[in-house]
């Protein structure tokens, strides 16, 4: 955090006038020395005003006498500093002010917004990763200009809060045992791996489900019956980088809600799926026991409903021992529970002082209530320990460099490590490098590193967690669709078929990633342009292309005379099942009174009816399932897997089993053409070219937009006979067109895609128009028209400047927050690393976490408060 | 950074989301008569599983909209007759974009699409009340009735209520639990030792949050401070609750057997709506939202004599059906119970049911499978004239239940056209913008 100056206040050291000629020097995160009027009045004269006076007032802005910045001009103030730090402004025909004065000037805004803000919620737009391509690409990625110095770059010492995944790992790591990594089916979900979303998109935790032999009803049912509580922390970001560690605290709500459940994880750690049933009968190897003495009726969505097994399949823990008796546990017991459930949760063992407050916690609390409650409510508190929900990078015991900084050492430096890349606690080589001294240098860190990277065995789902943030090819599930606009697209929007091929769709994306990272060369252009495709038998109508009018017309009238002729056949079938029922009823009746017979030919026409019904059944589906508007990919390779969430659904849950395809070449090119990834940026009646555009310019080209003007009213015209395109047509007016025309061009070639992800030819019964344009990219060569997005697409992958900004991306991942001009040569190391070694994530990412900036804290306690002494003075005593 | 936990945000989420209970205020605790005007001060919401079958709420000889004056209910909500000149009912409000069938669980009370396992996209109308309505202690309080087995398992559970998007609101099922949450300070015995050691437990864990706090960077610190406050705020609402306890003894329910060796779950199910109204009475909550088959698609009701489970009461047809008259009357007399109750208390001029407004529908819309193309409501109250009453409206299908939830904000002083719908949602799915003139007089 920069320190804060009064800078429009008072100067100590005023600087030379913008554009002054006198030789200026920059340094990075130094405070600004210029006051308003000696440096940011001049530099508004000479560079806005001419424009933005009160005689010509462009856009209705007028600057003339906008002054300090305070509280009431603020907004003003944060347009004028994003234009400036996009180079917006002053626009392209006009004298740009000097690389020096630009740095400055927005460097002196955002500290004044600071200062102005800091009672009124402050000023945090800068920190943002919305906002962190700001910072001119080519200012990171080539030799910085005369006068700039960079300084050795660190990042903040901070407290990272764990996201909701982080904490069901933990959790999960609790009570259930997840399968280990099996090299023959790679693509399975494994210990260590993170827990996947359910059938509906929900982060769950699943009490005992693998213990579960049977159950009564359907899938809904199953998940009426089956005990889960949800993720309770907050996640309020839904685009992009969603971890920085500054985003979310823990509230008090939340707070409670992770106690209550706390006490239901610790019963079940005790007692196993005894804590789940209605009856203690309905734990049995032997299902028909319990059928003696179940309750009679309907048990469908009751806890009676299910039967779970005997077997011991949670994980054992100290607890166990300490909850076999009714005896007061020994200091010894509690102390191993203790110990056992703080590191479990805290990822590190306690100090003996923790552990002594924790125990005598405990005691109180059995003191109170007696000893099962009093355990289970005692230990409870350690799931609200800082360190639990809080990851703390404080650097508190190393020594100051020369430039203030101080070395992550032992437990912090080795959780780093560990959560760069894991959700589970550090495995055992970690941990004993972490004890016995070994993270304490880069060596240590690279080591570890390079080690963790290598072994499969050790899952690394932070990684894939990076590619959902940058890609946010995760939300198709999350976006709602109209039922009639979705059937329009071709596919089924019977129920909620759609929403489960989505959550499907997320998971095969993420396998293929995976599959390319397994490979680890040229990654980001695989991604971008592999026609491979990790596959559902679903997705050959997603990956399928919608027909034409005319082709939907010869396809209905080929399933009719198909179906005419299936129907046929199978009504030949079914004549022959009911005749050979009719023949077995007309046995029974001449044969009465001989059991064998009769059980037989009861057998026998059981059997025939239900293949009367399977037939009708397939039928049934069959007519359901006619695609006819759409031309099915042709999709077959391998059999591979993706990682999907524990039985959540019953028989409806989802299904592992994928198949490793190709898709058509010129209908797909890579992640940007899967419907997981069109549909997350498509809307409930179409597709989102704005958001795709948005994506495009933000993720590839490093591109800036800034925030959309309050009085815009950002609304389409509601034309059902229009192409998107066309309806589009407002965007292009004066007033947004600066801004969409960033968006715009790169979101529309997409439109060879329909909002269900369907690759077509024609829109509205006119051929599609898929071009578009790269404009003001950066990088001369990429800029120009593009037929549509495949041709986009191979632009991009080929770019340079695209791998610069993907790494730009990684940075923020891996060190979360957005970078700094003093970052400049970490970056570079990068993706030199990962331009050397082939395209190499693994370099990359190896190369960052032994960075300056991912291994230094620099600690700013100025203004710190003593906690415990804290007085809440909106909350006056009663 | 900035601390993004305000202290009344923090109290609202706390109360909304675990229900512990939790201190704002002041006196205000306890609303002072006649201190606002115009408008609910309070609102209940109570969401019947399976579908609500317009046809047992619409007397059979009226056609189209009027008054309910001069017509006899019919059997289903027959309880509510002597109370029919604050009753509206209304059809023809939509769901089609909530998914609703089975149940559009948040969706119902959020007006989005949900679904089984679905979580929620936005917050829902009973939380967006809760922080706009006068303040209480505990502004947001959600109990859901379901089978012993259910109750007993999982006593608490999130399906209808959200503070925001994956932020679901747990419902409080089992009595005890929520006897010692509520009332704790003032109990005796067990009860009282399980409030104590969780007092004693929060106590010790906002010291130790704070000790590991000090020496944080100062960047860190407010962020924190809202980890520290959570604690303290729930310590402090303990203690705001002792400083109202002659209050809340006036309005604690007896705990007797029903509580501790139910005979059915419907006894649960009464003293859950017992503990509701004694929140509502004395002043610790403005919004209780009821579950009654907690938005899901079982739901047991034995001690009505009604031996079918959950699944297949909702496969029935509703009109004529005994069994659902059983459930619909028995809802019907829960609403009368809130009603007296409310009128019990005097507020203002007039009693607490005069400032106070009941929602009754389904989480299910019409049926258990369904479209959502009807959306039967029933509203309780008039709120000082504020909103229409002693009338059936049937409305053309085209606004959905949105529209009402945008209704119940503009008379809580909320400016807004839509509510929880976009732009492009609401062109399609609403055919006007703004409240329903026809609820509000």
């Amino acid at each position: 955090m920069k320190p804060l100056r009064l800078a429009f206040a008072v100067a100590t050291l005023v600087l030379p006038g913008p554009g002054s000629g006198a030789e200026r020097t920059y340094t990075p995160g130094e405070p600004v020395r210029g006051t308003f009027d000696g440096f940011i009045q001049p530099f508004l004269d000479q560079h806005c005003l001419e424009c933005h006076d009160d005689s010509v007032a462009k856009a209705g802005l007028n600057l003339l006498d906008l002054g300090p910045v305070d509280e009431t001009n603020a907004a003003v103030w944060k347009s004028v500093w994003a234009q400036v730090s996009l180079r917006e402004m002053p626009p392209g025909k006009r004298p740009r002010p000097e690389v020096i004065d630009r740095l400055q000037f927005t460097d002196w805004v955002v500290d004044a917004l600071q200062e102005a803000m800091k009672d009124k919620g402050g000023f945090q737009a800068h920190l943002d990763p919305k906002k962190a391509n700001f910072l001119e690409h080519d200012l990171l990625f080539r030799d910085p200009p005369a006068g700039i110095h960079l300084k050795p770059t660190s990042s903040p010492a901070r407290l990272w809060r764990v996201t909701p995944q982080e904490h069901i790992t933990r959790l999960n790591e609790l009570i259930n045992v997840e399968p280990p990594y099996n090299p023959a089916k790679p693509g399975l979900r494994t210990h260590g791996d993170a827990v996947p979303t359910n059938h509906g998109g929900e982060l769950k935790l699943y009490f005992g489900t693998d213990n579960i032999l049977r159950w009564e009803g359907g899938t809904v049912a199953y998940a009426t019956a089956v005990k889960s509580v949800p993720a309770v922390l907050s996640l309020a970001r839904k685009h992009g980088l969603k971890n920085y560690p500054g985003f979310y605290s823990v509230n008090s709500a939340e707070a409670t809600q992770i106690l209550g459940k706390a006490e239901d994880i610790l019963q079940y750690m005790a007692s196993g799926p005894l804590s789940l049933v209605g009856m203690p009968e309905q734990i049995t190897d032997d299902p028909r026991t319990y059928d003696k003495v179940k309750p009679p009726g309907d048990l469908r969505g009751l806890p009676t409903a299910i039967v779970y097994s005997t077997k011991f399949l949670r994980p054992a823990t100290p607890l166990l021992n300490l909850m076999k008796d009714d005896a007061l546990p020994s200091d010894e017991a509690l102390r191993a529970t203790v110990d056992h459930l703080f590191e479990a949760l805290a990822f590190r063992p306690p100090s003996t002082e923790e552990a002594d407050e924790y125990i005598q916690l405990v005691r109180e609390s059995i003191a109170k209530i007696g000893k099962t409650e009093g355990v289970f409510l005692g230990l409870s508190a350690i799931f609200l320990d800082r360190d639990a929900l809080f990851r703390p990078e404080l650097a508190e015991t190393g020594e100051p460099d020369a430039h203030g900084r101080v070395m992550l050492r032992d437990w912090e430096l080795g959780l780093a490590v560990n959560h760069a890349l894991r959700y589970l606690k550090p495995d055992p080589a970690l941990r004993a490098a972490i004890v016995g001294g070994k993270m304490r240098t880069r060596e240590d860190v690279e080591r570890e590193v390079t080690r963790m990277l290598r072994d499969d065995t050790i899952r690394k789902p932070r990684i894939l967690q990076f590619f959902r943030d940058y890609f946010d090819h995760d939300l198709a599930g999350t976006i709602c669709k109209d039922n009639r606009a979705l059937a329009a697209t071709g596919i089924t929007a019977r129920g909620d078929d759609h929403y489960l091929a989505m959550f499907d769709a997320a998971a095969s994306t993420d396998r293929l990633i995976e599959i390319i990272l397994k490979n680890d060369r040229e990654v980001l252009k695989e991604l971008l342009t592999t026609r491979q495709v990790v596959a559902t038998e679903t997705d050959r109508i997603y990956f399928g292309r919608k027909r034409t009018a005319q082709e939907t017309k010869v396809a209905a009238a080929e399933h009719a005379k198909a179906e005419a002729a299936t129907t046929a056949e199978e009504e030949a079938a079914l004549s022959k099942i009911r005749a050979e029922i009719a023949s077995i009823q007309i046995r029974s009746q001449e044969t009465p009174g001989e059991p064998a017979t009769a059980k037989s030919l009861d057998r026998r026409a059981k059997a025939l009816d239900a293949e009367m019904k399977r037939i009708l059944q397939q039928r049934k589906r069959r007519q359901q399932n006619a695609a006819l508007e759409v031309a099915p990919a042709s999709l077959s390779g391998p059999p591979t897997e993706a990682r999907v969430s524990r039985p959540s659904f019953g028989s409806g849950s989802m299904k592992p089993e994928r198949i490793l395809a190709t898709v058509p070449e010129g209908e797909r090119l890579g992640i940007l053409t899967h419907p997981s990834w069109l549909v997350s940026h498509s809307d409930a009646m179409d597709n989102h070219a704005i958001r795709r555009g948005i994506w495009i310019r933000e993720r590839l080209l490093g591109g800036g937009i800034p925030d959309v003007p309050i009085t815009v009213d950002a609304k389409l015209p509601d034309e059902p006979h229009n192409t998107l395109r066309e309806r589009m047509r407002v965007t292009r007016e004066n007033y947004c067109w600066s801004c969409h025309e960033k968006m715009d061009p790169l979101g529309l070639p997409f439109e060879i895609y329909n909002h269900a992800g369907l690759y077509r030819t024609t829109e509205l019964d006119k051929p599609v128009d898929g071009r578009g344009e790269i404009k003001d990219s950066g990088d001369p060569a990429l800029d120009g028209p593009v037929a549509n997005a495949i041709e986009m697409i191979q632009k991009l992958a080929a770019s340079e400047r695209v791998e610069q900004v993907f790494v730009r991306h990684a940075f923020r991942f891996w060190m979360g927050r957005n970078e700094t001009l003093n970052d400049a040569p970490v970056l570079q190391a990068a993706h030199r690393a990962y331009r050397d070694n082939g395209g190499s994530l693994n370099a990359l990412i190896t190369s960052l976490l032994t960075s300056d900036a991912f291994l230094y804290r620099v600690v700013d306690r100025k203004g710190s408060t003593d906690l415990t002494a804290l007085r809440f003075p909106e909350c006056a005593d009663p | 950074m900035k601390n993004p936990l305000d202290r009344r945000s923090a109290i609202r989420c706390l109360a909304a989301g675990a229900g512990a209970v939790f201190g704002a205020a002041t006196e205000s605790a306890i609303p002072a008569p006649g201190s606002t005007s115009g408008g609910p001060r309070r609102i209940i919401f109570f969401l019947q599983n399976q579908g609500f079958d317009p046809a047992t709420c619409v007397p059979a000889e009226m056609t189209g909209s009027g008054s309910l004056a001069g017509v006899k209910l019919p059997e289903p909500i027959q309880p509510l007759e002597a109370y029919k000149e604050r009753l509206h009912i209304i059809t023809g409000l939509h769901g089609l974009h909530t998914s609703p069938s089975h149940s559009a669980f948040f969706g119902a009370l959020g007006g989005y699409r949900g679904g089984d396992g679905v979580p929620p996209s936005a917050s829902t109308i009973d939380y967006e009340l809760s922080k706009v309505l006068p303040e209480t202690l505990l502004p947001h309080l959600c109990i859901g009735m379901d089978s012993m087995e259910n109750m007993t398992a999982k006593p608490t559970i999130a399906n209808l209520s959200a503070s925001g998007a994956g932020q679901p609101i747990f419902m409080h099922s089992n009595p005890n639990h929520l006897y010692q949450m509520l009332y704790g300070g003032i109990s005796e015995g067990e009860i009282r030792k399980q409030h104590e050691a969780r007092t004693g437990l929060f106590e010790r864990m906002e010291k130790l949050a704070a000790a590991k706090g000090n020496g944080l960077p100062a960047a860190e610190q407010p962020r924190y401070r809202g980890y520290v406050g959570g604690f303290h705020e729930i310590n402090d609402l303990r203690g705001r609750l002792g400083g109202v306890s002659e209050t809340l003894r006036k309005f604690a329910p007896a705990v007797d057997q029903r509580y501790t060796a139910p005979k059915f779950e419907t006894d649960w199910h009464d003293v859950l709506l017992d503990l509701g109204l004694s929140a509502l009475k004395s002043g610790l909550t403005s919004v209780l939202t009821i579950g009654s088959g907690r938005g899901e698609i079982f739901g047991s009701w034995k001690g009505l004599g009604i031996d079918q489970q959950g699944h297949n009461l909702g496969h029935m047809p509703q009109p004529d059906n005994p069994i659902w008259i059983k459930i619909r009357q028995y809802n019907s007399r829960m609403l009368v119970r809130l009603m007296e109750g409310l009128e019990s208390v005097p507020e203002g001029n007039g009693t607490m049911m005069d400032h106070t407004l009941i929602v009754y529908t389904s989480n299910n819309a019409d049926a258990q499978h369904t479209s959502g193309a009807n959306w039967p409501v029933m509203l309780l109250g008039h709120c000082g004239g504020v909103f229409k009453s002693g009338r059936l409206t049937r409305l053309d299908g085209k606004r959905p239940i949105n529209a009402l939830y945008t209704t119940l904000l503009r008379s809580a002083g909320v400016r807004l056209d839509h509510f929880n719908l976009s732009a492009p949602m609401a062109a399609k799915f609403d055919s006007a913008s703004g409240p329903l003139k026809e609820v509000l007089a």
